[in-house]
C-alpha cells in the first residue's frame, strides 16, 4: 500500500483518500468539526488545515500577512505558507503533510478555535452537550486563552423546535453542515438548510416541513457541538455520570451496534448512542432504535404472578413446575421469543427437547413493520435467526399454528418466552389452553393470559448473543443490575426445569453457553458477514 | 521422595519464659519521700490553690478575659454554651443555603457542577425546564428538586467553589443542627432557600442579568448588527 508521510508517521492510504481520511484509518487524530467519515467533505470549519510542504525543488506557496509585534507596538510584514483543508486533500505517495509539528498549523488552529468561540454563548452549565463537547475539548487542546473580544457576541435564536425530537441552539451552532449534510445524504430527506452568512448564519428547517424523517436523532448524534439537543435527553443527565455498555439494539432485526448509556449509581438507562461497525450499521441508528432504549424501564414485569396475584419468585418457581409436572410430552407446546437472546432461548430448547422430550417448539416475538431501505428491517425482533438456529434439528412453528394446536386440543400445556405473540388476534386462543406459564420482561397478550408469570431481564440487565437478519451473531454487554426480581431467562429456565426434577444444573453463562455451542454448534462462526452498505 | 523429617519444635525449646538478653531498665530510686507521694500532693494542691486565688481575684476585681471573643488567652476560658457562643470565624463554612434572584426564585440552573465536584456525593438534583413562554426558556434551567443530605456532607466547600451561578452558598454561618432522626438531616430546595447569609440577605452580592432585562446580553438577538 502506498503512504504518505504525516509528521514523522508513514500513513498508508487507498487510492482517492484525503489526509483526514487516512489519518483516520491509522487511527491519528487531526482535529476536525465538520468532517465525517460517513458524510460528504464540506471543509467549512476549517479545524483541520494542514501544512503542506512542496515537491522537492519547488518553493511553498507564500502568502503576505501582517503580524503584530507587541515589543514595536505595530504590525510588521511577514511571510506564512497557505495551508490546505486535511480533509479535502488528497494524498500521493511520497506526499510530506504537517499537522501537529507545524508551527504555522498551531497557530491557526488556535485561531479558528478562538474564531469558531467569538459568539459562543459559553453557557455551558445547562448545555447537554458539556462532557462531550469538541468546542470544550478542541478549546483545551489547541487555544486555552481566554477570549480577546470585548464586544458584544452576536445573539440568535435558542430552543427553536425543529420537530418533535429535536431542539436547535443558533447561538451554539458553528455551521458546520453535518446535520444539513447527514438530512440529505443519510435520511435522503433534505429538510434542513444554512440561512444567512457569516456570522449571521443558522440552520433552519424547510419552509412547512418539521425535522420528522426517521432518523433525527442522529443529527444531534453527528453535532459535534450542543446546537442540536435531543428532546428526550435534555435535561435529564449529565454525561460524565454515565457509562457506557457495548450493546445490540433490540429494535429490529437489522442489529445496530449500539452504546447503551446508563447512570451506574441509580441504575438508570438514559439514551442509546450509535457505536461504529461497518458491516451493520456503520454510524447510524434510527429513532426507533435510538428511543427503545426506554423498555428498558417502561412496560416491565417485575414480579412473578401467579393467577393474577402478586407472588414471591421461588414459590411461583415452583408452582409453575407443579402445573407443567406429569403432562404428556405431546401435549406440550413450547414457545421461544424472537426478543431474547440465543441463551435464553436455548434454555428454552434443552428443557423441551432433552428433558421434556417434546417436538412442539413455537417461535413469536414482535409484530413486523415497515422496513425503511437504510436500516429498519420490517422485522421488529432482533434474534429470530438466533432462535431458529439454537433449536437447531427442531424447526420452531409460527405463533398461527399455535393457535390452531391449543384448539385443536393437540396442545394443552404451553411454557413461554416472552410476552408477545405478534398477532393480536390470537391471543383469544390462550384462553383454552389448560395451562400457561409466561417468562417475560414486558407486558403482553401471553402476560396477561398467563396462569404463572415468571420475570425475567431484559437486554439492559443481561448479557447475550443476538443474530441478526443478516446472520451475523453478535454478543450485548450487561449495562445496569437487574431490576425487582427479574433474573436471566436461561436461569429461570432452569429454575423450572430442576422443579421439574431435571438436572439443569447452569451455574453461569459461560456454562450455558458451553453446551449451547455443544449441541447447536457455534453459531458465531457459521454466520456469513454482512457487507457494507 | 522423601523429606528430612522436621524436629518439633517442642523438644528443643524448654518450657518456661525465655531468657531476657541485654541490660535491665534502671528503675527510679524509691526513697521515703517518693514513696510516700506526699510532697508529690502537696505540690498538686499547691498549684490547684495558686489558680484558685488568682482567677477569685480577677473575678472579683473584674479583670476575666471575656472567654467569648479571648478565646486563648490565659484565665479562665470556661463559656456557658448553648447561651454563650463563640463567633466563627467570616469564612466559616456552615449548612449551606441557594441563593434567590430578585423574584425570589433559585439562581441555581441545575449544572450539576457541585454534585459533581461533591467529595460525599450528597447533592442530588433533577434539572427541569422552564415552561413555554417563559423569558428563560432556552436559555437557562432551574432545579425542580435540590436535595442536601446535610449528616453525608463533609462541608469542604467544593461546591461552592464549583458553582458557576454563585448560586449555593455555605455563608450562613450556622452548623448543622443534631437532630434526632437522619430524615431530618435531609434538606430539600425550599429549606435551604429559607436560610438567609449571615448578613440576613437571600441574594447574592453578584449581580445576575435575567432573560427580558435590558442588561441581559440575549435581549438584543432580533436585532441586525
Amino acid at each position: 500500500m502506498p503512504t504518505f508521510k504525516l509528521d514523522d508517521q508513514d500513513i498508508p492510504f487507498e487510492p482517492g483518500d484525503t489526509v483526514l481520511r487516512a489519518a483516520h484509518r491509522a487511527g491519528v487524530d487531526v482535529p476536525h468539526y465538520c468532517w465525517h467519515p460517513g458524510l460528504s467533505v464540506a471543509a467549512n470549519c476549517r479545524m483541520c488545515l494542514v501544512e503542506l510542504l512542496p515537491p522537492p525543488g519547488r518553493g511553498a506557496l507564500m502568502l503576505d500577512v501582517l503580524r503584530w509585534d507587541p515589543a514595536l507596538g505595530e504590525y510588521v510584514k511577514e511571510r506564512k505558507p497557505k495551508l490546505v483543508p486535511g480533509c479535502q486533500q488528497p494524498v500521493a505517495e511520497g506526499m510530506e503533510v504537517r499537522s501537529a509539528t507545524s508551527e504555522h498549523v498551531t497557530k491557526a488552529r488556535s485561531a479558528v478555535q478562538e474564531l469558531l468561540l467569538l459568539n459562543h454563548p459559553v453557557d455551558c452549565p445547562i448545555c447537554d452537550q458539556a462532557g462531550e463537547c469538541r468546542l470544550q475539548d478542541y478549546w483545551l487542546e489547541h487555544q486555552a486563552k481566554s477570549k480577546r473580544m470585548r464586544d458584544e457576541p452576536v445573539h440568535k435564536p435558542k430552543a427553536v423546535r425543529f420537530g418533535p425530537t429535536i431542539v436547535y441552539d443558533a447561538e451554539r451552532c458553528i455551521i458546520c453542515t453535518r446535520c444539513v449534510r447527514f438530512s440529505a445524504e443519510v435520511a435522503k430527506d433534505p429538510v434542513l438548510s444554512v440561512r444567512e452568512r457569516g456570522n449571521l448564519n443558522e440552520i433552519v428547517v424547510a419552509p412547512g416541513r418539521e425535522l420528522d424523517h426517521g432518523y433525527t436523532l442522529m443529527t444531534e448524534y453527528v453535532c459535534p457541538v450542543g446546537a442540536l439537543t435531543a428532546v428526550d435527553f435534555r435535561f435529564k443527565a449529565r454525561v460524565w455520570f454515565l457509562r457506557s455498555a457495548a450493546a445490540v439494539c433490540q429494535g429490529c432485526a437489522t442489529g445496530c451496534n449500539a452504546w447503551l448509556d446508563y447512570d451506574p449509581r441509580s441504575h438508570t438507562v438514559f439514551r442509546h448512542r450509535p457505536r461504529e461497525n461497518a458491516a451493520v450499521n456503520r454510524w447510524w441508528m434510527c429513532d426507533e432504535g435510538m428511543l427503545d432504549y426506554r423498555r428498558v424501564h417502561e412496560g416491565r414485569v417485575l414480579e412473578a404472578y401467579v393467577d393474577g396475584q402478586p407472588s414471591e419468585l421461588d414459590p411461583a418457581v415452583l408452582e409453575a413446575a407443579k402445573r407443567l409436572r406429569g403432562v404428556a410430552p405431546e401435549r406440550m407446546g413450547v414457545v421461544l421469543s424472537a426478543q431474547c437472546s440465543n441463551e435464553d432461548n436455548f434454555a428454552m430448547v434443552e428443557l423441551a427437547r432433552r428433558w421434556i422430550g417434546t417436538g412442539n417448539l413455537y417461535l413469536a416475538g414482535r409484530a413486523g413493520g415497515a422496513a425503511d431501505g437504510v436500516l429498519r428491517h420490517e422485522d421488529r425482533n432482533p434474534n429470530a435467526a438466533g432462535a431458529r438456529a439454537v433449536a437447531s434439528t427442531l424447526d420452531p412453528r409460527a405463533p398461527a399454528e399455535l393457535a390452531a394446536d391449543i384448539e385443536s386440543g393437540k396442545v394443552t400445556h404451553v411454557l413461554a418466552l416472552g410476552a408477545e405473540l405478534g398477532d393480536p388476534a390470537l391471543a383469544g386462543c390462550l384462553e383454552t389452553a389448560e395451562q400457561l406459564i409466561a417468562l417475560a420482561a414486558w407486558q403482553g397478550p401471553l402476560v396477561g393470559a398467563a396462569g404463572v408469570v415468571l420475570p425475567i431481564a431484559s437486554w439492559a440487565e443481561s448479557e447475550g448473543t443476538f443474530v441478526n437478519a443478516a446472520g451475523l451473531a453478535q454478543r450485548s454487554e450487561k449495562a445496569i443490575g437487574i431490576q425487582g426480581d427479574a433474573h436471566p431467562a436461561w436461569r429461570v429456565v432452569a429454575a423450572v426445569g430442576r422443579g421439574l426434577g431435571h438436572a439443569m444444573n447452569w451455574r453461569r453463562l459461560a456454562d450455558v453457553r458451553r453446551a449451547m455451542d455443544n449441541e447447536a454448534g457455534a453459531i458465531v462462526a457459521d454466520a456469513p458477514a454482512l457487507e457494507a452498505r | 521422595m522423601t523429606r528430612a523429617p522436621q524436629e518439633p519444635r517442642s523438644s528443643s525449646a524448654p518450657l518456661g519464659p525465655r531468657k531476657v538478653v541485654g541490660a535491665p531498665v534502671r528503675r527510679p530510686e524509691r526513697t521515703a519521700a517518693v514513696q510516700s507521694y506526699v510532697p508529690t500532693i502537696l505540690e498538686g494542691l499547691g498549684l490547684t490553690m495558686k489558680h484558685f486565688f488568682v482567677n477569685t481575684k480577677e473575678l472579683a476585681l473584674g479583670q476575666r478575659n471575656d472567654p467569648v471573643l479571648e478565646a486563648i488567652d490565659d484565665g479562665i476560658n470556661t463559656l456557658s454554651y448553648p447561651e454563650q457562643k463563640r463567633p466563627y470565624p467570616e469564612r466559616y463554612r456552615g449548612v449551606h443555603r441557594l441563593t434567590h434572584r430578585v423574584d425570589g426564585s433559585p439562581r441555581c440552573v441545575a449544572c450539576l457542577c457541585c454534585s459533581t465536584a461533591c467529595p460525599a456525593q450528597c447533592i442530588h438534583i433533577e434539572p427541569a425546564e422552564y415552561p413555554e413562554g417563559d423569558a428563560r426558556r432556552g436559555y437557562e434551567r432551574f432545579p425542580a428538586r435540590f436535595v442536601i443530605d446535610e449528616i453525608r456532607c463533609v462541608f469542604c466547600g467544593f461546591c461552592v467553589e464549583a458553582c458557576p451561578c454563585d448560586a449555593i452558598r455555605m455563608d450562613t454561618g450556622m452548623h448543622p443542627a443534631p437532630y434526632d432522626s437522619r430524615e431530618q438531616f435531609i434538606y430539600e430546595k425550599d429549606l435551604l432557600m429559607s436560610i438567609p447569609g449571615r448578613d440576613g440577605s437571600f441574594e447574592s452580592d453578584n449581580p445576575r442579568h435575567e432573560p427580558g432585562d435590558p442588561t441581559h446580553p440575549g435581549v438584543t438577538r432580533l436585532k441586525h448588527h
